[in-house]
């Protein structure tokens, strides 16, 4: 095996980051392996909630240290961020349960459902494996964490001179709730915040593919943890093909990533870089993981691949649903990097193209979408929100009104509560009502949707309203977005994700998410599908091979109603080739 | 010296921005606190999310709710009594708390529930 740059005299704490699907928890996994492999005490921990370290080890894992029988000197732990949070929900909500009154209790478990909490929680979590003199830690010389804590968390943790106020117990805590009253564990915060900041302890390892999307959000990672003093990062661009060969598509992909590295933030190039090769089979097993490092791929590893067989399943034939109610919302939704933006411009292409009026939406930051969507087909509008330039005018808004009359120790505080994840959540949500109000008149179509939180909250907030009208004796006749968002024959949710196993099991947490503010998802989109290609090289057949079970996973479990999208050879940007994609217009698979 | 407590609704932050709308109210009063403790005051926040046995575990704030429901609330206790509800102090309000001699005992037992309260009340309405 060789070693690659980012284990080279690896600190104590490693910490792998980066979007879901990239290969984090396998180059985590990879990485203790190799770490034990050189002799050293190992302690892996997952705090991914789509954490499959047990499966990976073929042992059962889970919240305690469990020791690795296959690799000597390796152990593992698994923090659920969601069991975490759950957990502490019930810490509070549960000594109170029969005390108040039902209503007030859903009010609080409500509150305590956001993604603050979640954080929060889980980073509380591990603060406790940070501290170098926790003693029942003392037998390891590597930790190794697959996730890296966000810069808001640590922010918080960082406010100077706050500790005393922040911690005595007042529940004046602001988004610091699950750490009030928790006086006791000021040292063990204070001793995390060292270790994360001290490169001789801390190293911070940024894990991406050769995507745009994937490189921009670990360059954010990145320079947030750099604002508040965690500076010793490494790159890894993981699955690059690497491949000479006469396919179209391989040789198209191999463009495409040349093209994202080359293009990829400046923070992110300074970084020393490692580039992981793609390999013929999914990373579970000790014997697949310990040949990631290599640097090469046989051939006679992938030989014996057959074709994957799969039903086809065009996008127009979902198309040609929509189009029947000749207006509404359609929402893309589905973590970063799986092709929302792409999946939303060809529905909106195919829609106006057939004559609808649309008006497409992104949150895509790449403007060339817009620019090629320009020409496309004269009843489509195309309008754009950064949520980043959103997220800011609406600090500034919040700033410049609520804290007109505050003092600069009031703004202050003001300023820091509008650094919580929540914001951009809130600020996407309002440009987005905008929108949905318009899908009453023609189609609407956008890449981007509020996340459950939000969904709540607004929901609370009609459920006021309507109470306020009730009261006031106004003649009804009232609709909130989030009404006409739970409304099937209004709206039309898809779930875009790509037939594999990390990016599923997080859009089924997704679902989970937009049910608890009873919304139903109506169709599936699988993207970038290797087995729809059709490809002829031997490394891509073998990978297609392993969407088979996923595809069927979804069509029997999740959704009957989907569609598979193949790996583009180009660049899927203009109406032309958005009408092949969608499969609007006939065409060779592998053009 | 006297303490002030305020029972208020389950919020997520302290100044409201993670909710649909900003209450200026919330806003104006988490300064006004800071600035009040600044002085010395004895005043404390309870949100109902993070420590709802604060609530339960009061009688005063556990009837209120039976009675009223988080809608009615903020509530502000004044050495134990009922001193406003349904709205945010101002600062100067608090202040004149904050400057009145301890409340005896006596007058304690008299807690009185406040329900005159303002028109417009939890957050996302203000």
């Amino acid at each position: 095996m060789d070693t690659p740059a980012f284990l080279t005299d690896a600190p104590r704490c490693v910490f792998f980051t980066g979007k879901g699907g990239v290969g984090k928890t396998s180059v985590a996994c990879a990485s203790a392996i190799a770490l034990a492999r050189g002799g050293a005490r190992v302690l892996l921990v997952s705090t991914d909630p789509a954490s499959n370290i047990g499966h990976v080890f073929d042992t059962t894992i889970g919240a305690s240290v469990t020791a690795i029988p296959a690799v000597t000197g390796l152990s593992a732990l698994e923090i659920d961020p969601h069991q975490v949070a759950a957990a502490y929900r019930e810490r509070i909500i549960g000594p109170v349960r029969g005390l108040l009154p039902a209503a007030e209790i859903d009010t609080i478990t409500e509150q305590l459902s956001g993604s603050c909490t979640t954080e929060i929680a889980s980073f509380n979590e591990f603060t406790a494996l940070l501290d170098p003199a926790a003693t029942h830690l003392a037998e390891f010389d590597h930790i190794v964490f697959d996730t890296a804590p966000t810069g808001h968390t640590i922010r918080l943790l960082q406010l100077p001179g706050a500790w005393t106020e922040y911690l005595q117990g007042s529940g004046d805590a602001s988004c610091l709730g699950p750490l009030s009253g928790l006086d006791a564990q000021r040292e063990t915060y204070a001793a995390a915040v060292r270790t994360l900041t001290d490169p001789k302890l801390t190293r911070l390892v940024l894990v991406a593919r050769a995507q745009d999307a994937a490189l921009r959000e670990v360059a954010r990672t990145y320079d947030e943890l750099a604002d508040i003093g965690v500076t010793a990062g490494h790159l890894i661009i993981n699955a690059v093909l690497s491949q000479s060969d006469t396919d179209a598509l391989a040789v198209a992909i191999t463009r495409r990533e040349n093209a994202a590295i080359a293009s990829m933030p400046r923070s992110l190039a300074e970084l020393p870089c490692d580039r992981i090769p793609l390999k013929s089979v999914e990373m579970v097993g000790v014997t697949a993981l310990s040949a990631l490092f290599d640097s090469s791929t046989t051939l006679s590893e992938v030989s014996d691949a057959g074709d994957a067989h799969i039903e086809p399943a065009p996008l127009s034939a979902l198309i040609d649903e929509l189009a029947l109610d000749g207006h509404g919302l359609i929402m893309c939704m589905g973590k970063g990097g799986v092709g929302k933006t792409t999946i939303a411009a060809a529905i909106a292409t195919a829609l106006a193209t057939r004559g609808h009026e649309v008006h497409l939406s992104t949150t895509d930051p790449a403007a060339h979408l817009a620019d090629t969507l320009g020409e496309g087909p004269a009843t489509m509008r195309l309008s754009r929100i950064d949520p980043v330039e959103a997220t800011e005018q609406y600090r500034q808004r919040i700033l410049r009104s609520r804290g007109a009359d505050l003092d600069a120790q009031g703004r202050a505080a003001l300023a820091e509560d509008l650094r919580s994840p929540c914001t951009e959540e809130v600020a996407v949500f309002q440009a987005f009502s905008r929108l949905v109000h318009e899908s009453r008149r023609r189609f609407v179509v956008v890449d981007t949707a509020p996340t459950g939180h939000t969904l709540l909250l607004l929901d609370a907030t009609g459920a006021y309203h309507r109470e306020i009208s009730r009261n006031l004796g106004a003649d009804g006749g009232f609709t909130t977005p989030l009404m006409r968002l739970q409304d099937p024959a209004h709206t039309k949710i898809l779930i875009v994700t790509a037939p594999e196993s990390t990016p599923i099991v997080e859009s089924v947490e997704l679902c989970a998410d937009l049910e608890r503010a009873a919304i139903t998802p109506w169709a599936w989109v699988l993207n970038n599908s290797l087995a729809a290609a059709h490809p002829t090289n031997a490394l891509l057949r073998a990978r297609a091979a392993t969407e088979v079970a996923h595809i069927e996973a979804v069509a029997s479990r999740y959704s009957s109603r989907y569609a598979i999208v193949a790996m583009a050879s180009t660049e899927p940007t203009g109406a032309d080739r958005l009408a092949l994609l969608s499969g609007e217009v006939a065409v060779s698979p592998a053009d | 010296m006297s303490k002030i407590e305020v029972y208020e609704p389950a919020l997520c932050c302290n100044t409201g921005v993670c909710g649909p709308d900003v209450d200026q109210a919330l806003v104006s009063f988490s300064a006004d606190l800071d600035w009040l403790r600044g002085q010395g005051g004895d005043i404390t926040r309870f949100n109902m999310a993070s420590e709802p046995l604060a609530f339960a575990g009061n009688d005063t704030v556990r009837s209120f709710l039976e009675v009223a429901g988080s809608q009615g609330l903020p509530l502000i206790l004044v050495d134990g009594v009922t001193t406003l509800t349904g709205r945010y102090p101002t600062r100067d309000e608090i202040t004149l708390w904050s400057r009145t001699p301890a409340v005896s005992p006596a007058a304690k037992s008299m807690t009185l529930l406040d329900t005159g309260k303002d028109s417009c009340s939890g957050p996302g309405c203000c």
